[in-house]
């Protein structure tokens, strides 16, 4: 068990900031340059984790405190899902409300850091995020009822693994619109372009980031961690749902994993070289759309039966 | 010989008129063509038959009421057109024309369709062909209600090819969209389908028949629209449509919807007299308030189509006579507008003092389409309600009378004031013209028909439309 | 399997259309569901009768009607909704809410045919509902002409599931009328373009009570 819980975690923090380099680099060859090294990532990491840490006189202990929430709770809800060969060393009846809910705690205090510096930018930050993530909490859960639906199963990592497969070819229009909706989810959670732009540099545009104006050193080596980690447990979701590949060898699924993530990072790169950032007023109706698409599929099981 | 001279004809004239243009010729050819259109039509009187062209056309007893109605007045506009264009020379006529007489072609066809899905198709074209006729003075308002005519019209009839699409569902054991076939085995339709399909093919048909509340293009279009065409579509192109409203109930009541389809129809003949009571009362513009008062008498006849029995023989008949009045009205309109320049009711004072017959007209109009008694549409509307009293119809006896009174109100405010009121000269262009025989002979013909269908009715007529109201399967 | 995957991109499709503001993707995005449509037939009946139907369904709406949308909005010089009658997000709750329904009353009704997928009812009546939200809740001209253009994308499915039992006549004028329909749309736009220099629905308001 405990090695189990290492190993997972491990697996995740090595890999994680690979993603984020792929996406980089995907979108550096579609610009038509060479870009950052693929590990730039991690170098970025490790410089911010040999940084000291300042910290203005507004803030309080929340604050500092938020950064490592946000961490942990990443690293625990990771522990509900399977990587691949690896599988997830947590699970018990109903923790698909867990995994809601963790997200919900980790938004919550990275949004009262934010408003903990009392700065204009940050607020407007943690307004968004709020405003967004919670319309985005709908259609996650709406996809998890599918699935809870479509498996008979209220046990997270069975519901994306398991019996997915025989769901395939008498549900795959249904498992398809949960795979899109998801991946609008995907996108909004871990604020990307159309949501938002990482890589902006103004902070009236920016949800995400800009709530981390103020973070400096290790905070900031935390939070970018975690977001990476959030896009690798997000992404890894996605991957579960959408390739059907949970009767191979264990060798054989984690090879698999592994080119589904790599081939979702290559995705969501093409994405972004392809599509502007959208005004942020449209976003809620992005994400109503990923309602109605989600709310299809429920429509579908619903007249057809299980 | 008779189906080429009635369809085929009028499309070849059509070529005949796009190659030529020639303003005098066409005008001629325009008026012979649909001169030989009517008497075909008439000749077909004489047996009162059912004609049967081949599998998919025919004309039975309410094809041939709606054919000659149609047939009547397109020849009264075809003189009218004489006088109307020669306002504008050489300018687009050809296109007016050329319009005009495929107009006529399409909705022959809609007469004699044997077949729903052709039925459709002839409905379809007949809102493509008069678009260019509404739009005819080009004029941004014109435009306006050109555009709100095709998309209301279209968004209609795609809700009819999906009512059509539905009953053809329903009817798939039959494999078979031919009317004889699916009336003569209505029982082996599937119901839920086709409660399904009469519910769009009724809102579908409803749109381009201007039925409340679909019916926002109907005072535009008819407000804009030149008064030989505001004729045309008030009274041809709605009795069209009220011929494949009239299929739909055949269906119904054969396949023994008539619980179902019955408060559908009282439903929207109500609304559709409400709409017209609110809205004619306070109406300024003369054209606009036929538009209106099209959605109102379109209200009796499906109202008369949902009360049943006696009724139904009474929607016939008040079919008849609306065409033949809408008519007289649009073309008197025609007339005004020529005369003055203007739409406005305050700016058309003393037609009768100034235009002495157009007014003579004018006053009979009124009395035609208010139903007064000695005209046809008096007998009919106390058909309809007498029906609603035997069924014991109280509330839409209680709205039918209410609504009436209304409506006879608004008209007789309307007309009265145009037709009396005191003219004020200075609004007046200056140069007076003399009324144009072309444009007064339509106007005599006009007349002397809705005598001989609403006082003196031929024992032909009557028989006619015994046998229209035997076709849907009641007494 | 595979007309059920298409059937849910084709309405897939039709709600990026519904939530799009660019005139010019809205187009190309239609094209693109007329031609996941235009296979449809073959997907439920291979063979000669559905051959036909498809290329004719693919020179129609994938390659002449898109040319033609474009054509116009080249020619009135817009690229934009920018105020819709009903907001992007409402419109898209009202599709959701009116897709419910539809789905509803769809498994209410007996399917005529057994051997046919279970979705091409619902998913026909949903894009009908998505072209009829087109239609009333945009002003411009090109929006309302594509509005209706999905819609009998939508009836196109219905009529699917009578394939075998129309005969190519209906077929083909229904076709037919939709082109016609389309051109005199057209026209009228370039019509309404050169009376009031954009065209946009929302200056035809002259005319009320």
């Amino acid at each position: 068990m405990g090695i189990q819980i290492l190993l997972h975690l491990t697996v995740m923090l090595v890999l994680a900031p690979l993603l984020f380099g792929i996406i980089g680099k995907t979108k550096a060859l579609f610009a038509g340059r060479w870009g950052a090294p693929l590990f730039q990532p991690y170098y970025d990491i490790i410089k911010f984790f040999k940084k000291g840490n300042v910290y203005s006189t507004t803030t309080t202990w929340i604050f500092q405190v938020a950064p490592l929430v946000y961490l942990a709770t990443i690293l625990v809800s990771s522990l509900l899902i399977p990587f691949g060969g690896l599988k997830a060393p947590v699970y018990f009846w109903g923790d698909f409300i867990l995994f809601i809910y963790i997200s919900g705690l980790s938004r919550y205090f990275i949004i009262i850091g934010a408003l903990d510096t009392g700065s204009s930018f940050e607020g407007m930050g943690a307004s968004r995020e709020a405003t967004f993530s919670c319309l985005a909490e709908i259609v996650l859960a709406l996809d998890f009822i599918i699935l809870a639906i479509l498996s008979k199963q209220l046990i997270l990592s069975e519901m994306v693994g398991g019996t997915i497969l025989s769901s395939w070819p008498l549900f795959g229009p249904v498992l398809l619109l949960v795979g899109l909706s998801y991946f609008l989810v995907l996108l909004v959670e871990s604020a990307r372009i159309p949501i938002d732009d990482p890589t902006t540099h103004l902070e009236l545009t920016m949800i995400h980031e800009v709530m981390f104006l103020d973070h400096s050193g290790w905070d900031l080596a935390c939070v970018s961690y975690a977001s990476m980690m959030k896009f690798f447990v997000l992404g890894s979701l996605f991957v579960n749902i959408l390739i059907p590949f949970h009767n191979l060898s264990a060798i054989l699924q984690t090879v698999v994993f592994g080119v589904g993530m790599i081939g979702l990072a290559i995705i969501v790169g093409i994405v972004e070289s392809c599509i502007a950032r959208l005004r942020l007023n449209r976003i809620p109706e992005l994400i109503i759309g990923a309602f109605v698409l989600a709310l299809v599929g429920l429509l579908i099981i619903l007249i057809k039966g299980v | 010989m008779g189906l080429f001279l009635l369809v085929g004809l009028p499309l070849l004239i059509t070529v005949i008129v796009f190659i030529l243009k020639q303003d005098k010729l066409i005008k001629l050819l325009c008026f012979l063509t649909i001169l030989i259109h009517l008497l075909v039509t008439l000749s077909f009187w004489r047996g009162f038959q059912y004609v049967s062209f081949n599998r998919f056309l025919g004309l039975d007893a309410i094809s041939q009421i709606v054919l000659t109605i149609i047939s009547i007045l397109f020849f009264v506009v075809s003189i009218y057109q004489i006088g109307y264009l020669s306002e504008k020379k050489g300018q687009d006529n050809w296109i007016f024309i050329g319009c005009l007489l495929s107009l006529l072609a399409a909705m022959t066809l809609v007469t004699m369709c044997r077949h729903l899905g052709l039925l459709w198709i002839a409905v379809a074209s007949t809102t493509l062909l008069s678009a260019p006729l509404i739009n005819y003075f080009k004029t941004p308002q014109s435009i306006e209600a050109t555009w709100k005519y095709l998309l209301i019209s279209s968004f209609g009839i795609a809700l009819g090819l999906l009512g059509t699409l539905f009953l053809a569902i329903s009817a798939i054991s039959l494999k078979t969209l031919f009317l004889d076939d699916i009336l003569n085995n209505a029982a082996l339709l599937s119901p839920s389908w086709l409660k399904l399909s009469v519910i769009f093919l009724l809102v579908g048909y409803g749109t381009k028949m201007g039925l409340a509340p679909m019916h926002t293009w109907k005072p535009d279009t008819y407000g804009e629209a030149p008064a030989p065409i505001g004729a045309l579509m008030s009274g041809g192109l709605t009795g069209c449509v009220f011929l494949a409203v009239f299929r739909v109930a055949q269906i119904c009541f054969h396949a023994h919807l008539q619980e179902f389809v019955s408060p559908i129809f009282i439903l929207m003949g109500i609304l559709s007299l409400a709409i017209a009571a609110i809205f004619i009362t306070k109406q300024k513009d003369f054209n606009r308030m036929l538009g209106y008062s099209s959605v109102e008498h379109m209200g009796i006849l499906v109202l008369g189509l949902g009360l049943g029995g006696g009724a139904i023989w009474a929607s016939l008949f008040h079919a008849i006579n609306n065409a033949f009045a809408k008519g007289l009205l649009f073309l008197v309109s025609g007339n005004i507008y020529q005369y003055y320049r203007m739409r406005k009711v305050a700016n058309i004072q003393g037609v009768i003092h100034r235009f002495p017959l157009t007014g003579t007209f004018l006053v009979l109009g009124l009395f035609v389409i208010s139903g007064f008694p000695p005209f046809g549409m008096f007998y009919s509307e106390l058909l309809i309600l007498k029906q609603a009293i035997a069924a014991q119809h109280y509330l839409v006896i209680w709205f039918y009378v209410i609504f009436l009174a209304i409506i006879f109100f608004g008209y007789s405010k309307i007309i009265l004031e145009m037709a009396f009121g005191k003219p004020e000269d200075n609004n007046l262009p200056q140069e007076i013209k003399k009324e144009n025989i072309f444009m007064i002979m339509p106007l005599i013909i006009l007349a002397m028909v809705l005598v001989f269908t609403g006082i003196f009715i031929p024992d032909s007529l009557y028989s006619l439309i015994d046998k229209g109201t035997a076709l849907l399967g009641v007494n | 399997m595979w007309l059920e995957l298409v059937l849910i991109l084709i309405i897939f499709l039709g709600i990026l259309i519904l939530g799009n503001n660019r005139l010019g993707s809205m187009i190309q995005l239609f094209a693109l569901q007329s031609l996941l449509l235009s296979i449809t037939p073959l997907l439920i009946q291979p063979g000669l009768h559905a051959g036909i139907i498809t290329i004719v369904t693919i020179l129609l709406k994938v390659v002449f009607m898109p040319t033609l949308l474009f054509w116009a909005i080249r020619h009135v010089s817009m690229r934009w909704e920018v105020y819709p009658l009903i907001g992007y997000g409402k419109t898209l709750i009202l599709c959701g809410l009116l897709m419910a329904i539809a789905f509803l009353i769809s498994s209410k009704l007996d399917l005529p045919d057994k051997s046919t997928s279970y979705l091409l009812v619902p998913s026909a009546f949903s894009i009908v509902i998505i072209g009829f939200l087109l239609l009333v809740s945009r002003f411009k001209a090109i929006t309302q002409v594509i509005g209706y253009l999905v819609m009998e994308n939508g009836i196109f499915l219905f009529a699917l599931l009578l394939l075998e039992k129309t005969p190519l006549l209906v077929e083909i004028g229904i076709l037919l009328d939709i082109f016609v329909g389309a051109l005199v749309m057209g026209i009228v736009v370039n019509n309404i373009n050169q009376e009031f220099g954009s065209a946009s629905t929302i200056n035809l308001t002259n005319l009320r009570d």
